[in-house]
């Protein structure tokens, strides 16, 4: 493997010192002059007819400014972008007619301040007629079913069967097969900062300014598009830092309704969400799904197809959620080689909250679902799970390596890392301490998961689930200049929320140009200056940022090659370059310095060859590797380029009286390709286990018969903190991607993607010796108890 | 998440405090460390037209070990009865309790009386107060009172406090008995939240093994933190064998009548009680036959 000078290095990331010294600079920090404040009205009913609305007494109260409603607004903006192929279901930032969800915003309240946007926000009155309703995603699919959008027709949304193989034949054949149901329940990421977004409009110069918590994919096009301005007429600033998302700081409705307060009423506006209003009205809560799997495969423990059925409540509007049933189609097999798969997405609208994106983008919902597959064939056979693993991983030595969905994987090392991590667990005391803990009395078990993180973000998944859309580039950029001094800078065109990326793009040029990352700078555009890009999503900025930022690297660096060879009257590979600077090669002294090299690019014209451009700057813009084509008529197609591996194995044991599970043992091991900077990877592994130990213990959205949000506070929606996040251990092994500029793949979803799976898999080997188990998440106390709770009597001790 | 508007006044006494209160009556809601009020201000679950604010009253903050009790001033610092080893050696049900409150954080600015006065029936030190019977010292302008703790508890989030009255300190009976062993135990989804279920106990026992006095509770299975004066009675005399307490763990769970929430149903509380305050007493028993 090529040796690295910065890359893969323990280094202290370029953002930590700002953060940690307090000088973020975040949208809450963001004091324009004269700023006016936002709060909203939501909806009491799940379901309802406005029937009217009256404003006068919250205008009349102190420091109000205005009050917008649904017909006003909606009479003067477009829908938000809807996905998929459903032009009816559209999708504003406040209800016009009727409310779909509880929570729904119905108007929004401009004042001096919050706090009094608020008091007048009590005194909107707004009389409802309710409507019949429906929650239960199954219920919504029934003949009769109340209608979310009645113009739609239905509440399907999304639906088709993807036959890939001989699925059938191998199910007739296969000599076992098993059949189950595996719920995912509705979770997110929720991170500390809610949504906020500020707007001022310049009447002089025509242009909105918007400040925002974003991490979306063409956000300000389609802020332009919503608010009926031109592209060039929105400029979204990037240098606003993110505090924390994970997928969810979309915030496109919020930004469209501030945009438009702003210039309607020629004053800067700002909405920050309320943890009320984030977790029930801001759009935010992730995939609600169910999978009816069905696996079929050999005594030999060999899997020869796979059915799954995966039905996803997105809520009562579409956006991008529908997608993320979409982008699992990518590694729809796992690791794993099998051969023909049946993948039938489903998408239901309900009322409730709209689905938002959420790490992984429904690949851990699907990792999941697999991992429980692979247990529950392991047990059926009565097979060592691991051993089931094992004998149906794509070996090493198969790769590239197609699956049948289309998607052909780069690299992988699945059988190494499993068992590097099972030897780093000490995996044979590890089956000791769960037996003496069940010899004890006790209930403790083993769980594994070994699964895919897609990474390289390409969207093709929304060619293949919208026929209307030929969206088949996905691609980022940099630019790098070199100003006169010697200074490096990198430009880029997108927000943080903590990836890291001024760490990810001065590594890479300090790299490739062999200068002190310490020394580059990385600043963010505006929308108006920035190259283009898809945003941090879809684990793909290692890999397209990175390969960017290299490529524009790689072209200052030939520039200063073509300097050197032209003064010297030489061919460039006569010279080397090292450290910045490029000399003879076998004569060291004849060498132009960095600063030589710079000051004629920026000031010797005489002294440049013919074709190069004075100054010194470089920009690249990649595609994706891999993308750039449409889908075959079976829906076949490559989605991500790179494919990150994860294996996890966890101890957990539950006390048999009270049904508290406590996790005694964690280890993951992780293979994605060269890390940039392994202690960010490391971080985010670490923080993607603990957001998986939320989502399959603690964390659900959880909704009453009436269509409430049950849990729309910290009280209910339950975060592990410190106390319940287990010490853990991360095992590196490095498989090099092929198709990435240092071999790097994509890590942001590590942990989470794999955590739930094996939480699962573990709490279902502690309750397997009691005939007990447990399919869907969160795998609550209470579920705990009402799964063995019965078969163990109300013994008391 | 912004408070409704409301007057603040910081008294500067506890003379203060009762006249604000006969001037304000129900309108007025006293601010001590709040950890809960607040909280339920901002979200507008609470709209006091005046706020009192008795976090600098001197007077209010104390603890005092005494013979036969350890006494606190009801702005008391959670923390610092948490880290008062003299008041730990005399009652340390309190400091076992306490490690289940909240977290250090909010220890160090949530108080003894506030935890009382807000009356959360899955509140730690609620049940502590009705285990051992605590007596509220009630003050007014008009003079003074006392409640027992089981008088004192109205309900989930209501005292039997009547407007004009401000908690001013808390008596907490001490056993004098040389094996006296005590325990606090819970259940919560994560640590620090409120609890599912607690159990809370203390037990004395003579040079024989024999229990001289037993008294346990459970807290999250009631509208109020729940005492079990008979079934604990049932106890003396016993050797507070797994047996004994088993047994009167058993009856205590059965009498409470729990409600359903999104994280525990009635059933699994009652269960959940039986266990946990069978686990509380055998402690409780461990500690007393240790000394």
């Amino acid at each position: 493997m090529t040796s690295f000078r910065y890359i893969g290095t323990k280094r202290r990331a370029k953002e930590h010192p700002r953060f940690v010294s307090g000088r973020g600079r975040f949208v809450a920090d963001i004091a324009l002059p004269g700023m006016k404040h936002v709060a909203l009205v939501a909806s009491p009913h799940a379901a309802a007819r406005i029937v009217s609305i009256k404003t006068d007494a919250a205008r009349a109260a102190p420091g109000v400014l205005y009050v917008l409603t649904g017909e006003e607004f909606c009479a003067n903006t477009d829908s938000l972008a809807i996905g998929v192929d459903a032009p009816k279901v559209t999708r504003f930032a406040l209800a016009r007619g009727v409310v779909r969800y509880a929570g729904e915003w119905v108007a929004a309240v401009v004042a001096d301040s919050r706090a009094l946007a608020e008091d007048a926000a009590e005194r909107v009155e707004v009389e409802y007629e309710p409507l019949p309703h429906v929650i239960d995603p199954e219920a919504a699919l029934a003949p009769g079913a109340p209608l979310v959008h009645p113009a739609h027709g239905s509440n399907l949304l999304y639906h088709r069967k993807f036959v890939w193989g001989p699925v059938e034949e191998a199910f007739a054949s296969a000599e076992h097969r098993i059949a189950f149901r595996a719920v995912w329940g509705r979770s997110a990421t929720v991170p500390i900062e809610t949504f906020g977004v500020a707007a001022q409009w310049d009447a002089g110069t025509g242009i909105l300014d918007i400040w925002a918590s974003i991490q979306m994919p063409k956000f300000p096009d389609q802020a332009a598009r919503a608010l009926r301005l031109p592209g060039n007429a929105v400029r979204v600033h990037y240098d606003v830092d993110v505090g924390g998302s994970y997928g969810v700081k979309r915030g496109i409705k919020h930004t469209v309704l501030v945009g438009y307060l702003a210039k309607k009423l020629g004053v800067a506006v700002r909405l920050i969400e309320d943890r009320l209003e984030n977790l029930r009205g801001g759009d935010m809560q992730g995939p609600d799904r169910f999978f009816d799997m069905q696996v079929a495969f050999g005594a030999d423990g060999v899997i020869r197809a796979m059915k799954i059925r995966a039905v996803d409540d997105v809520g009562a509007y579409a956006g991008r959620s529908p997608f993320q049933l979409g982008k699992p189609v990518t590694a729809i097999c796992g690791p794993y080689a099998i051969g023909a798969i049946e993948y039938e997405p489903i998408s239901v609208m309900t009322n409730k909250t709209p689905q938002e994106a959420v790490r992984g983008f429904g690949q851990s919902p699907t990792n999941f679902a697999i991992e429980r597959a692979i247990d529950r064939a392991a047990r059926h056979l009565g097979m060592d799970q691991v051993e089931l693993r094992k004998r149906n991983f794509i070996r090493k030595d198969q790769f590239p390596y197609t699956i049948p969905s289309g998607s052909t994987y780069d690299s992988g090392d699945y059988h190494g890392v499993l068992d590097e991590t099972l030897a780093a667990i000490d995996y044979g005391s590890l089956v000791r301490a769960r037996d003496e803990a069940r010899r004890s009395g006790r209930l403790a078990g083993i769980g594994i998961s070994s699964c895919l993180e897609p990474s390289g973000g390409n969207s093709a998944f929304e060619v293949l689930m919208n026929p209307k859309n030929e969206n088949t580039t996905w691609m980022d950029s940099c630019l790098v200049r070199v100003d006169l001094s010697g200074a490096i800078t990198g430009v880029i065109g997108n927000s943080s929320a903590g990836q890291g990326h001024e760490s990810l793009v001065s590594t890479v040029l300090g790299e490739i140009l062999e200068r002190d990352p310490e020394t580059i700078r990385v600043v963010r555009a505006d929308s108006l200056t920035a190259l283009p890009s898809n945003s941090p999503v879809g684990s793909r900025m290692a890999i397209m940022l990175g390969g960017a930022a290299a490529g524009a690297a790689k072209t200052i660096k030939e520039t200063l090659i073509a300097i050197a060879a032209h003064n010297f009257e030489c061919s460039p590979e006569d010279l080397e370059y090292r450290d910045g600077s490029v000399n003879v090669k076998g004569a060291p002294s004849k060498e132009f310095s960095w600063d030589q090299l710079v000051e004629i690019a920026h000031r010797k014209f005489h002294k440049l060859p013919p074709g190069i451009e004075p100054g010194l700057q470089a920009k690249f813009v990649w595609e994706v590797p891999t993308g750039g084509a449409l889908p075959t008529p079976e829906g076949r197609i490559q989605i991500y380029p790179c494919y990150a591996f994860e294996a996890h194995v966890v101890l957990v044991e539950i006390d048999p009286d009270t049904c508290k599970p406590a996790i005694r043992k964690y280890l993951c091991g992780h293979d994605c390709g060269v890390m940039i900077n392994p202690d960010i990877v490391h971080g985010m592994t670490y923080g993607g286990i603990a957001h998986g130990l939320g989502a399959a213990l603690y964390e659900k959205f959880a909704y009453t018969e009436d269509g409430q949000l049950a849990s729309g506070t910290f009280m209910d929606y339950l975060i592990p903190s410190a106390m319940e996040v287990p010490a853990m251990a991360i095992v590196d092994h490095c498989t090099p991607s092929p198709l990435t500029t240092f071999g790097q793949k994509g890590s942001g979803e590590a942990g989470y993607l794999g955590a739930p799976a094996a939480i699962a898999n573990a709490v279902n080997d502690a309750l397997a010796p009691l005939g007990a188990s447990i399919d869907t998440l969160p795998m609550s106390h209470l579920a705990i108890w009402n799964a063995i709770g019965a078969r163990k009597g109300a013994a008391s001790t | 998440m912004k408070a409704a508007p409301f007057e603040y006044a910081r008294a500067a006494s506890l003379s203060e405090v009762c006249a604000l209160l006969a001037t304000h009556g129900d309108g007025a809601k006293l601010l001590a460390g709040g950890q809960s009020l607040v909280p339920m201000m901002a979200m507008r679950l609470v709209r006091p037209a005046w706020l009192v604010d008795i976090n600098e009253i001197a007077e209010l903050k104390f603890i005092a070990v005494e013979k036969d009790m350890a006494r606190t001033g009801a702005c008391t610092r959670q923390g610092a009865v948490e880290r008062d080893h003299a008041l730990a050696a005399r009652v340390p049900l309190l400091r076992q309790a306490l490690a289940w409150v909240g977290h250090v954080q909010t220890r160090n600015r949530g108080t003894i009386g506030g935890s009382l006065a807000h009356a959360d029936p899955c509140a730690e030190l609620p049940l502590v107060a009705q285990v051992l019977g605590a007596r509220m010292l009630l003050r007014s302008g008009t003079g003074a009172r006392t409640l027992e703790a089981e008088k004192f508890f109205a309900g989930p989030m209501a005292t039997n406090v009547r407007p004009g009255e401000c908690l001013e300190e808390i008596h907490w009976p001490a056993w004098s008995w040389r094996h006296t062993g005590s325990a606090f135990t819970e259940i919560s989804v994560r640590h620090g939240d409120f609890a599912m279920v607690a159990a809370a106990a203390q037990v004395a026992i003579d040079g024989d093994g024999r229990c001289v006095r037993a008294a346990f509770g459970l807290g999250g299975v009631g509208g109020t933190p729940l005492a079990f004066p008979k079934i604990a009675g049932r106890l003396v005399g016993t050797r507070l064998d797994d047996a004994a307490v088993n047994d009167a763990a058993h009856a205590a769970a059965t009498e409470t009548q729990p409600g359903s929430d999104l994280h525990a149903s009635a059933e699994y509380r009652r269960h959940l009680a039986g266990v946990l305050a069978a686990r509380a007493l055998r402690e409780a028993r461990e500690r007393a036959r240790s000394l």
